[in-house]
């Protein structure tokens, strides 16, 4: 049921002329960020998070997503300028794009990256519009074996997905995990790891761990390649929207790719480039003409970025309604919201619905307003591909000094930040993703939460676990999910 | 250069020695009351993770130590020498500055951090400091004046 008085209330707030600017800031930082090598959506929004601290709930997740949706769509910039993605799920749009780019139809190939990219995410809008009350109606009837299901789901995709190795993502996620013991025992009141600092009996916090994890990671990863030079010609930079005609043509590869990046988005853990790759492959897969893709032509750019800008919606569905996000941008989406002292969860379609409205139509408005901002500002968003690394890495790093800082005036909060950063950078020269990493720390209360009541309510049975037909369906999901690949290998011999 | 395997391997045994540690504090923990009836310690979930994590870094040690790689045969953790420098010096830079921040003050730290960081990277051109600094100076103006965050 539509609750007519709170979405009337949440187009007055999207409509706030402030809300408004903050929404095409929100845009145009995105946008900027996107199109800057090495920082993706999870930085953009992290660097954002401290401003939100001072702003009421609607405008400050108008900014925030649009700065995700943008990020995303940025990334396909300098892919396909540069041949450097922007974003990790540009990179499959990279092998298309650069090469239409390089036999000057430059233009054509952000005209489709930007029309695929609108698309896919107006799709995923509905899709987010239509599934997540329906979720969280369900979602109330949830107990703790049920989020434990969904959280071991969560954290088990990601750790697949995340990297080569999977004990190396098992590693990261589990060391993600016992990082949120720290503090006080929600329980029982236990001190944990608090090692006589009253700064700890909250655990380390959510927000500058995120920070550090991802922006100072990159930080010092950037510093490395600080004197690379990056030069591309501007010649082929007018987009060139594609004619209903041709998009008609591709409405399969469209349409599916859209579906695709929706679902990925869901699961919890995926992220946009999981979304991209699938959705190339698969059109790819399914072309008559497989051979002529990652030569330059349209359908190998439409597809990924179609999908990966409908992870956006689809990521917001498991993040909304159950707490559990859907990907690491999502995560620290998650962050904003408790920034905010609201819980993700069923209860917040009850308790926000002006909120869940203003998140729904903003979503829209944003890949809208995403459409002119790109046709206008594309050209000489583009020349940001030159701004040197030299100036990006001392610039976040500042940034996410004092941005830290002015959340809390804590210098411990600094400190943690520093300290993820420094673990971050570690493990990802050491061939580590840092996104088990995320998704465990944010996992990690909810996991132990629903762990040891689930075993309270069973008398300590872990056979109890699987006595919920909820349950059971998501396990026997994760499993599928685990068993599909080698399964349809071993069929296609 | 220093190869994934060895730096892979001393990692692992570092993550090791931390699990043994954390297990050990968490042996520690004074519980006011056991859970009703599941009686799960407050222990149960950091030691269950941290030999999860141990596990898991047991058989990255052993994938290291008999195949010779995790799917990064030959990688080395840094590209060349100067990466390296440029990488670690920043560290020092970003630790350095924290410290000035917290025991001389913001100022300091503002006006150092922009062009230690630039030293760190190699980078020579007066010009960018100048730009470097000009941002860190529209950014503190930000925070301070606009969000009246009390920096200075």
């Amino acid at each position: 049921m539509i609750d007519v008085s709170a979405l009337v209330s949440a187009i007055g707030l999207l409509m706030d002329p402030f809300t408004l600017t903050l929404l095409v800031f929100g845009i145009v930082v995105g946008l900027v960020i996107g199109i800057l090598p090495g920082l993706g959506p999870p930085i953009a929004i992290a660097l954002a998070l401290p401003f939100t601290f001072y702003m009421d709930a609607v405008p400050s997740m108008v900014l925030l997503l649009g700065i995700y949706s943008a990020a995303i769509y940025g990334g396909s910039i300098s892919a396909i300028a540069v041949g450097i993605p922007g974003t990790g799920a540009a990179i499959a749009t990279v092998l298309d794009g650069h090469n239409m780019f390089k036999s000057g139809n430059g233009g054509e190939a952000l005209g489709f990256s930007l029309t695929g990219s609108i698309i896919g995410g107006l799709f995923s809008a509905v899709c987010l519009m239509l599934i997540a009350p329906l979720l969280a109606d369900l979602a109330v009837k949830f107990g703790p074996r049920e989020y434990l299901a969904i959280s071991v789901f969560g954290l088990i995709v990601v750790v697949r997905v995340a990297g080569k190795s999977l004990s190396k993502g098992l590693l990261m996620g589990g060391l993600g995990i016992f990082l949120t013991t720290w503090g006080l025992d929600e329980l029982n009141g236990t001190e944990r790891y608090t090692f006589g600092s009253y700064y700890l009996y909250e655990g380390l916090p959510l927000v500058p761990f995120l920070v550090g994890l991802f922006a100072m990671s990159e930080v010092l990863i950037g510093a490395e390649r600080a004197t690379r030079k990056v030069d591309f010609s501007t010649e082929s930079l007018s987009v060139k929207l594609p004619g209903f005609k041709t998009l008609l043509r591709m409405k399969d590869v469209i349409m599916r790719s859209s579906l695709i990046g929706t679902i990925i988005g869901i699961i919890p853990g995926e992220g946009a480039a999981v979304g991209a790759f699938f959705a190339y492959s698969e059109a790819k897969r399914r072309s008559k003409e497989p051979e002529k893709y990652g030569t330059g032509i349209p359908e190998g750019i439409v597809a990924p970025e179609t999908a990966n800008n409908a992870t956006v919606g689809g990521a917001l569905v498991p993040t909304l309604t159950l707490g559990v996000p859907g990907s690491p941008a999502a995560a620290v989406l998650l962050g904003a919201l408790l920034i905010q002292g609201l819980t993700p969860g069923p209860k917040l379609f009850s308790e926000e619905p002006e909120l869940m409205y203003a998140i729904f139509l903003g979503l829209f408005l944003i890949n809208i307003l995403m459409m002119f901002i790109g046709l206008v500002a594309i050209r000489f968003a583009a020349q940001l591909i030159r701004v040197p690394t030299a100036i990006i890495v001392p610039t976040v790093l500042f940034l996410s000094f004092v941005g830290i800082y002015s959340v809390s005036n804590s210098f411990f909060n600094v400190g943690v930040m520093l300290g993820a950063g420094i673990l971050g950078y570690v493990v990802r020269k050491l061939g580590y993703s840092i996104a088990p990493l995320s998704i465990g720390f944010v996992l990690g209360p909810i996991l132990e939460n629903s762990l040891r009541q689930s075993l309270t309510i069973a008398d300590g049975s872990f056979a109890e676990f699987f006595n919920t037909p909820i349950g059971i369906i998501i396990y026997v999901a994760l499993a599928l999910t685990i068993l599909w690949g080698p399964l349809m290998a071993r069929l296609r011999g | 250069m220093l190869t994934q395997r060895t730096a892979n391997l001393i990692f692992v045994l570092f993550i090791m020695l931390a699990c043994g540690y954390f297990a050990w504090v968490a042996e520690g923990f004074i519980t006011s009351g056991l859970l009703a009836s599941s009686g799960l310690p407050s222990k149960f979930f950091p030691q269950l993770l941290l030999s999860l994590t141990a596990i898991c870094a047991v058989i990255v040690g052993v994938l290291y130590l008999h195949r010779g790689d995790a799917g990064d045969a030959g990688e080395t953790v840094f590209e060349n020498g100067a990466e390296a420098r440029r990488g670690l010096l920043m560290l020092v830079v970003a630790i350095a500055c924290y410290f000035i921040w917290r025991e001389i003050g913001f100022l300091t730290m503002a006006i150092l951090i922009g062009p230690a960081s630039l030293l760190a990277m190699g980078i020579s051109k007066p010009m960018m400091y100048f730009v470097v600094l000009m941002i860190t100076a529209v950014v503190t103006t930000v925070f301070t004046y606009g969000l009246r965050i009390q920096l200075i």
